[in-house]
């Protein structure tokens, strides 16, 4: 090789090295930004103000500031812990060779997916096959929640390292046990369960239920002092609330769009607005004595699956079987609209929630990009009255 | 020598066949892909990476089975190089080659340029609107905005891939930190429990809800929606956790020491010193048919930091060039009541333009260089 390009060289190669070098560098991915924007209409933003605002708080234990309003006797040798996300309270209780038994409380709006599949989803926690809805009453122990009678489900069994439960504290391989407890309550379901090695867990079941026996709710369904308000959603939701159903991803670019403001419309006499939710835009009730239906409205980016699933989602909302291509044009009819055609639908069953008969009367408009549901449901009646009020309705929206 | 044969490796007209042969392998391989993992992740693995990794089915592990497109494009530009100053020397007679390499040159680094730096969004406008700001199509981000002072927000924005590394995030700006639970880059929403679903923690306005990951979407024309849990953990421990999703668009509120915060898990938002407001937009067809003549957009571009004040019209193959970004009429909306312009920033545009021009020119005195001796020769004889 010719020596008078060795510096030349050598200090090209450096320099591409070096270029290479950078090259991760340079495609690693960015960091948090921090800007400041000015308020005005040209960075308007999603319509806030109506968005629902949780104090945030320290965690909530019964020794934090103010008179905790969830009551209960703590049984000997338990301990308390600091209350986690889902937790309103939170214990551990002394096993066998050090182990700790974890006890929690946690109350999810609804049904939170019924009796049934709470006890399969503990049992496939332990290891266990799924029951049948008849077997439930027998596996059950009759408990008392304070003042209330409920069922509690004692499963044991064993579970490899490779299931390991995420979230489950201190449980490992080996024998384990659940004592868990759902207890209904307006609008929410109330979880109890102790959790750990099989022999702790059946050592503490005594306290376990002395200490659901001591659980006493001092206002309806109050949390303890200081833990972010759970309960004030819940009654919004679940009634009212958009019936997603399950929602396939994906959305139609490239409209991309901001999200949809509320557009403008007439609404009708009679009806009650209630406040929207983080995925419902509006919402409104309408009471003709004892019955009652509910309207909701919610956009949605895409075509969020299509007609059929949108459509088969609103039949499962009223225990009807799901439709097929041929049956869905049976079942739609169209719908003129003022921002463009739009697939209506009426079909009456029993409401999945409340195992009441219910008529539900759907409007589906696709509009630049997004999906706008409009929903009709409720007592029969109230919707045969309401029907033509809330087709004028959807017709008075200018987007 | 180590270093003379490793220059030799590199200069090695061997190493550039065999970098050719495995890009056109890497090339096909990469088309194949795009069927089962679609056109962007197909980019990301195989031609943005240094090795295309295979992972066996039921293992954490993966093995490297080919070069990556960043790997073969900088070795080719290695071997490029070195093979120049190994085998030429700087003389007139060798102008026209030289030019020709400085541009294939100027044409890899330039996309490797436009590969780090540009960026692509859009902008969605309806007639009326006004915006100073364009959208990712597929990028997310986690605004937590301060929404306390009526004149301004704040805003601390948290991309997404940081999200999915599912970790406590902290800045400055934010007096808590951000703790991200279970974040899927494609999901779905539910109310009703689900076999797959996780419920939502209870906070307002998205307790009830249950979510579950999807595989990641592989069609063009549809993007993947994220969702997560994230966890507010102030000083003296957690304030609760939230579902954030794309599904949810509009944000959530909380306060803490007396300021409000809005969460929004929305497409990445780009932000300009200046806005444009849609006056007007326009889709002509040609008289008595349905067939598009043309698309045009009429704007006000809005600068208050310079006083600009000007009307700006964006029609197909006309799109207004304006601080460094280009806004080129990409779509509309369907009942021609609103505009979606594509924003385009490359600081590197002219690279690739200035690459075709040093290889064009090199190779017309290349052959001018052969073309003008023949030609005297030929007079002489």
């Amino acid at each position: 090789m010719n020596s008078k390009f060795q510096f030349h060289e050598r200090l090209m190669l450096g320099g591409l090295l070096g270029l290479l070098a950078l090259l991760p560098a340079g495609c690693d991915q960015k960091g948090v930004t921090v800007y400041r924007v000015t308020n005005g209409d040209a960075n308007a933003t999603t319509p806030s103000a109506t968005a629902p605002v949780t104090p945030l708080a320290p965690p909530a234990t019964a020794d934090a500031g103010g008179a905790p309003q969830l009551k209960w006797t703590l049984p000997a040798g338990w301990q308390e812990k600091p209350a986690g996300e889902m937790r309103v309270a939170s214990f551990s209780a002394p096993g066998n060779n050090g182990q700790l038994v974890d006890i929690s409380v946690v109350p999810l709006p609804g049904m939170a997916g019924g009796d049934l599949s709470n006890v399969n989803r503990w049992r496939g926690q332990v290891g266990l096959p799924p029951v049948q809805e008849a077997d439930l009453a027998k596996l059950g122990e009759p408990v008392t929640v304070g003042d209330a009678a409920t069922l509690l489900f004692d499963q044991a069994g064993t579970i490899d390292a490779s299931k390991a439960i995420p979230g489950m504290p201190s449980l490992g391989a080996g024998k384990i046990r659940i004592l868990a407890v759902a207890l209904h309550r307006p609008d929410m379901m109330w979880f109890f369960k102790a959790t750990g090695d099989d022999e702790s867990v059946a050592q503490q079941k005594p306290n376990f239920i002395s200490f659901l026996k001591s659980f006493q709710f001092a206002a309806a369904d109050a949390l303890p002092a200081g833990h972010p308000d759970i309960g004030a959603a819940a009654d919004t939701l679940p009634a009212g609330h958009p019936d997603m159903g399950a929602m396939p991803p994906g959305a139609t670019l490239p409209n991309a769009g901001p999200a949809p403001a509320l557009p403008g419309w007439t609404v009708p006499t009679g009806w009650q607005a209630e406040p929207p939710t983080a995925m419902l835009l509006a919402k409104y009730s309408v009471t003709e004595g004892g019955p009652k239906a509910e309207i909701t409205v919610s956009s949605f980016p895409g075509d969020v699956g299509g007609l059929l699933a949108n459509v088969n989602r609103w039949r499962r909302q009223i225990s009807l079987p799901p439709l097929d291509d041929a049956g869905l044009a049976q079942a739609v009819t169209a719908l003129t609209t003022p921002a463009g055609p739009a697939s209506l639908v009426d079909i009456t069953g029993t409401d999945a929630k409340t195992s009441q008969p219910a008529r539900l009367v759907g409007v589906v408009i696709p509009l630049n990009g997004q999906s706008w549901f409009y929903k009709l449901l409720g007592d029969a009646t109230v919707v045969e009255h309401q029907k033509a009020g809330f087709i004028q309705f959807v017709q008075s929206a200018k987007y | 020598m180590f270093l003379e044969r490793l220059i030799k490796f590199f200069a090695s007209l061997r190493l550039t066949v065999v970098c050719l042969a495995l890009g056109m392998v890497l090339i096909f391989t990469g088309t194949l892909a795009q069927v089962p993992l679609g056109l962007y992740r197909a980019q990301n693995e195989f031609f943005r990476s240094f090795f295309v990794y295979w992972q066996p089915e039921h293992f954490a592990w993966k093995i490297p089975v080919l070069p990556g497109g960043y790997l073969l494009g900088g070795v080719l530009l290695i071997n490029l190089v070195s093979a120049h100053w190994q085998r030429f020397s700087l003389t007139r007679n060798k102008a026209g080659i030289w030019m020709v390499h400085v541009g294939l040159i100027l044409l890899l680094l330039g996309q490797l340029l436009t590969d780090m730096l540009a960026q692509e969004s859009t902008l969605h406008l309806r007639v009326g609107d006004a915006r100073n700001y364009s959208e990712s199509e597929r990028a997310y981000e986690l605004a937590v905005s301060d929404v306390t002072d009526p004149a301004s927000t704040q805003v601390v924005a948290i991309p997404e891939p940081l999200l999915l590394k599912q970790r406590a995030i902290s800045n400055p700006e934010l007096p808590f930190t951000v703790r991200v639970h279970d974040f899927y880059a494609n999901s779905t929403l539910t109310n009703n429990a689900a076999a797959g679903y996780e419920p939502a923690p209870g906070n307002v306005g998205t307790n009830g809800l249950w979510f579950k990951s999807l595989p990641r979407e592989t069609a063009m024309n549809l993007r993947d929606l994220p969702s997560g849990i994230v966890e507010i953990v102030t000083p003296q421990g957690t304030g609760g956790s939230w579902l954030v999703s794309a599904y949810l668009t509009q944000p959530q509120a909380f306060i803490w020491q007396k300021r409000k915060y809005e969460l929004l898990l929305r497409p990445e938002r780009f932000y300009r010193p200046y806005s444009l407001r849609l006056e007007q937009f326009k889709h002509d067809v040609y008289k008595g048919t349905d067939v598009p003549k043309n698309f045009s957009s009429r704007l006000i571009l809005d600068r208050p930091d310079t006083g600009e004040h000007r009307e700006v019209l964006i029609y197909m193959n006309n799109p207004l060039r304006y601080a460094g970004e280009t806004f080129y009429q990409a779509s509309f909306d369907e009942d021609d009541g609103g505009t979606i312009l594509q924003v385009v920033h490359n600081p590197s545009w002219v690279t690739p333009y200035l690459a075709c021009l040093l290889v064009g020119s090199g190779l017309v005195v290349e052959f001018l260089s052969h073309l003008v001796p023949f030609l005297k020769r030929r007079r002489a004889v």
